[in-house]
C-alpha cells in the first residue's frame, strides 16, 4: 500500500506535471492501475480469507446468540442465555483455568529452553548439524506420533519414566493418571515437541546480530557471561518479545496433544477450554452454547494480545 | 462390492500443450487444483471395497479392523445372486465423531440409506426425528420378526412404541481368563468353565488365587483415561445390586447412592494395587493379560480376536454375578434408517431387505466374539461349536444398557463424565462417597442442559 493517488488521477489528467519531480512522476505513472491489479492479486487470498475466516467468525457470533443444535435445523434466538449459562458453568471456568495454567507453565520454559539451545549451538560447539537436528527434529513430528511416543514413555507399568524412577529406587508416578501430575506431564511433552521452532527463531536472530559490540566488549575485557548478559540478550529483546508472543498464543490454543493423550482427564484436570468447546459442540450437539464459550475465550485472547501489544510498544 | 480395486484413472491430459501461455498454464493449474480438491472431498471417506453408483444402497458403519473384514464378508454373501445388492459401504472412524457425523447427515436430510447405531444412543436419535421407523410388516416379509430377538434387547429398539432399530449383535462387557491359571486356582467347574462367584468375597478370593497361580496379577482391568471402561464395570455391578439408575428429563438423576457407594468401595477393595493392579490404562491391561501376567481380564468381548492371537489358553464367561442378581453391561450394534428428506420407497424397501439379509448372516459376525442378536443363529449347532463365544451367549439375557436419555450411550460425554470420578476413586485419589456424589452432580448437570435433539 504505497500509493495514495485515487484511481483516474494519473499523469494523463495532469500533463503539466513538473519535469523536476521525475521520481514522483514515475511513481504516479504506475499508480492508476495499481489498486485494481493489486486487488486481482490478493483476490484469491481474500476470497478464502472471507469464506473460511471472516464468515465463520460472523456466523459463530450469531450462533452464540441462538440455541443452534447440530442435530436440528430449527434454531431460535435466545439472546444472552448462552453467555449467562457459560458464566455460571463451573466446567467453563475450570477448563479456562487449565488452559491458562498450561500457557503459564509451557510459555516460560519454551522461551528459556529455546534460548539456551540457540546459545549453545551459536557458541560454536562441535557437531553443529547434530545439535541443530536434535533440537529441531521433534518439531517436525506430527502430533499423533509425539503423543504415541510419550504415551509409551508415560505408561504406568512398562513405561520408561517409571522404569527410570524404579532404577533410582523411587516409586511409580501416575504421569497421566494423577490429577496433580497430568498437566505437568503434558507440558513436558509440549516443551520437548515445540521448543525447536523457538530455537530456530533465536538461532536466526543470533546469527544476524552484528559482532562489533561483542568484539569491542571482549577487547575491553568483558567475560563471556558479562557479554551474554549485557550485549547479546539486550540485542535479542525484540526476538524474545516476538517468541514470547507467538508462544503464548500457541499455548492458549492447546487441544490436540491433550485430546489424544488424556481426553481431558483424569477428573477433567487437563481439559483445556477448546476441548470443552469441542465436547459441548460436537459430541453434545450444542453448537450455540459452544459458540458462546468460544467467544468468551476469544475475548480473553484479544485482551492478552492487546496487553502484549502495549508491552511491545513500550519496549520500542 | 464388486470392484475391489479402484478403476484405473484416465491418462492425465498434458498441461503443456502447444501454444501454451503463462496465463493458460495458471488457468489449467487452478482448474486442476480445484478438481483435485473436489475429488478428494468426494472420495475421502469411501472404503476401497465400495462400488459406488447412484442406485447403490448407501451404508455407513463404524467397523474397522477385523470387524470391518467380517462385515465385508457378510456384505459379499448377501450381494451375490440375482437378488443381490449393490452396496456402497462407508467405514467411519469409531468414536464420538461417528455420532457427530451421523447426526449431521440425518439433520441435513441427506443421510445414508442404512447406518449402524449403538442401541444405547437411540434416545438421542429417535425423539429428534433423526431416524425413520422400521416397517415391521416389510421386515416380516423378509423373514425377520420381533420373536427373533430377546425381550431385553427388543425393548430398547423402541421409542414411543415404534421400532427404530434392528439389532445386529449384543456386545457385553465380560471376563476373559487364563484356563491354566483358573484351573490351578481351583476356579473351574466340572465342565472346565469358570464357576459362578456369587459374592464380592468370592471375586476377591478368586483374584488372590489367580495372582498366586500366575505369579503376577490376579484380575487386570485397564481404565486410566479411558472414556468408558470404568462406567461399564460400574454399571454392571450397580445393576447387580438391583438398584436402578434413572435420568428423567429435567432431573434430578435417580441414583441409589448407598448401592453406588457399595459398588465403588468394592471396586477399590478389588483393585488394591497389589493383587490386582489399579493403575493400568486400556492397552496396558490388554498387554498384561495377553502376555500371561494376569489370570483374568475384565474387557469387552470385542477383544476376543486380539486375545486369541496371544496364544494363552483362553476362556471367557459372562460378567460374574457378585451381588444380588445377574446383570451384564452391554450394548448392541443395530441398524437404523437415518432421516432422509425425500426417501424413495423402493430404496427404503431395499434397505429393509438388506437389514434382514445381513442379520441372517450373523454367524459370520459371531466369529469375532459378538453375540448375534438374531436368535435363530444362536440355536444353530455351528454357534454352539464356537468357543469361547458359546460360553457367554447367555450374557444377552441379563443385558443392562445405559439409562436412556439424549446424552447417554456409547461414545457420549455422559460415559466419560461418569468415568472420571470413578477413576479418581479407583486410584485412591478420592473416597467412594465423594466419587458417587460427583457422579450425581455430573448427571444432574447434564440433565439441566437443554435437549439439543428435541
Amino acid at each position: 500500500m504505497t500509493t495514495t493517488a485515487p484511481p483516474g488521477t494519473g499523469p494523463r489528467t495532469g500533463p503539466d506535471t513538473p519535469r523536476a519531480d521525475g521520481s514522483r512522476r514515475t511513481r504516479r505513472q504506475r499508480s492508476p492501475g495499481a489498486p485494481r491489479s493489486g486487488l486481482v492479486f490478493v483476490l484469491p487470498f481474500l476470497l478464502l480469507f472471507v469464506l473460511f475466516l471472516v464468515w465463520p467468525v460472523v456466523q459463530g457470533l450469531w450462533m452464540s446468540f441462538t440455541d443452534s443444535s447440530l442435530a436440528l435445523r430449527d434454531t431460535a434466538f435466545v439472546g444472552f442465555d448462552n453467555y449467562a449459562e457459560a458464566f455460571g458453568d463451573p466446567d467453563v471456568w475450570s477448563s479456562l483455568g487449565n488452559t491458562l495454567f498450561f500457557t503459564a507453565v509451557t510459555s516460560v520454559p519454551l522461551v528459556l529452553v529455546a534460548l539456551a539451545m540457540a546459545l549453545l549451538v551459536h557458541s560454536g560447539i562441535a557437531g553443529q548439524w547434530a545439535w541443530r537436528l536434535a533440537f529441531f527434529a521433534p518439531y517436525l513430528l506430527p502430533v499423533t506420533v509425539v503423543t504415541l511416543i510419550w504415551s509409551w514413555l508415560y505408561q504406568p507399568d512398562l513405561g520408561f519414566a517409571n522404569q527410570l524412577l524404579a532404577a533410582l529406587g523411587m516409586g511409580p508416578v501416575g504421569w497421566l493418571a494423577d490429577e496433580s501430575v497430568a498437566m505437568w506431564s503434558i507440558a513436558a511433552l509440549t516443551v520437548w515437541w515445540t521448543a525447536g521452532f523457538n530455537f530456530l527463531l533465536y538461532l536466526a536472530a543470533l546469527q544476524s546480530l552484528p559482532t562489533t559490540f561483542d568484539e569491542a566488549a571482549a577487547l575491553d575485557g568483558a567475560g563471556a557471561w558479562r557479554r551474554l548478559w549485557s550485549i547479546t540478550l539486550p540485542q535479542l529483546r525484540r526476538t524474545t518479545a516476538l517468541v514470547a508472543m507467538l508462544q503464548i498464543l500457541a499455548s492458549l490454543k492447546v487441544f490436540d496433544q491433550i485430546y489424544i493423550l488424556t481426553k481431558g482427564g483424569p477428573g477433567g484436570s487437563t481439559r483445556p477450554v477448546l476441548e470443552y468447546v469441542y465436547d459441548v459442540g460436537f459430541t453434545g450437539y450444542r453448537l450455540g452454547y459452544a459458540s458462546a464459550v468460544s467467544y468468551l475465550f476469544f475475548a480473553l485472547i484479544v485482551v492478552v494480545s492487546l496487553v502484549q501489544l502495549r508491552l511491545f510498544r513500550r519496549e520500542d | 462390492m464388486t470392484a475391489r480395486s479402484p478403476a484405473p484413472a484416465p491418462p492425465a491430459r498434458s498441461a503443456t500443450g502447444p501454444g501454451l501461455t503463462r496465463r493458460r498454464l495458471l488457468g489449467t493449474g487452478l482448474a486442476g487444483a480445484g478438481a483435485l480438491l473436489a475429488a478428494g472431498a468426494l472420495s475421502g471417506c469411501a472404503s476401497p471395497a465400495s462400488a459406488s453408483g447412484a442406485s447403490a444402497l448407501k451404508v455407513w458403519d463404524l467397523f474397522q479392523g477385523g470387524d470391518g473384514l467380517l462385515m465385508d464378508e457378510m456384505i459379499e454373501a448377501v450381494a451375490g445372486g440375482d437378488r443381490g445388492f449393490d452396496v456402497d459401504r462407508t467405514i467411519l472412524d469409531w468414536g464420538p465423531s461417528y455420532y457427530t457425523k451421523l447426526a449431521m447427515s440425518a439433520a441435513g436430510g441427506r443421510a445414508p440409506d442404512v447406518a449402524v447405531l449403538h442401541l444405547s444412543r437411540l434416545a438421542g436419535y429417535a425423539p429428534g426425528g433423526l431416524l425413520a421407523p422400521f416397517d415391521l410388516d416389510l421386515l416380516a416379509e423378509f423373514g425377520v420378526t420381533q420373536d427373533d430377538f430377546t425381550p431385553a434387547v427388543w425393548a430398547r429398539t423402541r421409542y414411543d412404541g415404534t421400532v427404530y432399530a434392528i439389532p445386529l449383535d449384543i456386545h457385553p462387557f465380560i471376563v476373559f481368563y487364563d484356563k491354566d491359571a483358573a484351573g490351578t486356582a481351583g476356579l473351574l467347574d466340572s465342565s472346565g468353565e469358570l464357576a459362578p462367584m456369587g459374592s464380592p468375597q468370592a471375586l476377591l478370593d478368586a483374584g488372590r488365587a489367580l495372582a498366586a497361580a500366575t505369579g503376577h496379577a490376579g484380575i487386570v482391568f485397564g481404565h486410566v483415561n479411558d472414556p468408558a471402561q470404568n462406567w461399564r464395570l460400574f454399571a454392571a455391578l450397580y445393576a447387580q445390586t438391583g438398584a436402578a439408575f434413572t435420568l428423567p428429563d429435567g432431573g434430578p438423576a435417580g441414583l441409589d447412592t448407598d448401592a453406588a457407594i457399595r459398588v465403588v468401595s468394592f471396586l477399590r477393595q478389588l483393585f488394591d494395587g497389589r493383587t490386582n493392579p489399579d493403575n493400568l490404562d486400556y492397552y496396558a491391561g490388554l498387554t498384561m493379560f495377553s502376555s500371561g501376567r494376569g489370570g483374568m481380564a475384565m474387557l469387552g468381548e470385542w477383544e476376543l480376536p486380539t486375545l486369541r492371537k496371544s496364544g494363552i489358553p483362553l476362556g471367557a464367561a459372562p460378567f460374574p454375578q457378585v451381588f444380588d442378581r445377574p446383570a451384564v453391561y452391554t450394548d448392541s450394534h443395530s441398524f437404523v434408517l437415518p432421516h432422509q428428506d425425500d426417501p424413495d420407497p423402493a430404496r427404503r424397501r431395499e434397505a429393509h431387505r438388506y437389514v434382514a439379509e445381513i442379520i441372517k448372516q450373523s454367524l459370520t459376525w459371531a466369529s469375532a466374539g459378538h453375540i448375534p442378536a438374531y436368535q435363530p443363529v444362536l440355536a444353530k449347532p455351528e454357534y454352539a461349536a464356537l468357543t469361547p463365544q458359546s460360553s457367554y451367549a447367555d450374557a444377552g439375557k441379563a443385558a443392562v444398557l445405559d439409562p436412556p436419555n439424549w446424552f447417554t450411550g456409547a461414545g457420549s460425554n455422559f460415559q466419560s463424565r461418569m468415568c472420571q470420578p470413578l477413576q479418581s476413586a479407583l486410584l485412591g485419589h478420592t473416597t467412594p462417597e465423594k466419587a458417587v456424589r460427583r457422579m450425581v452432580r455430573e448427571a444432574d448437570a447434564l440433565l439441566r442442559q437443554p435437549d439439543p435433539v428435541a
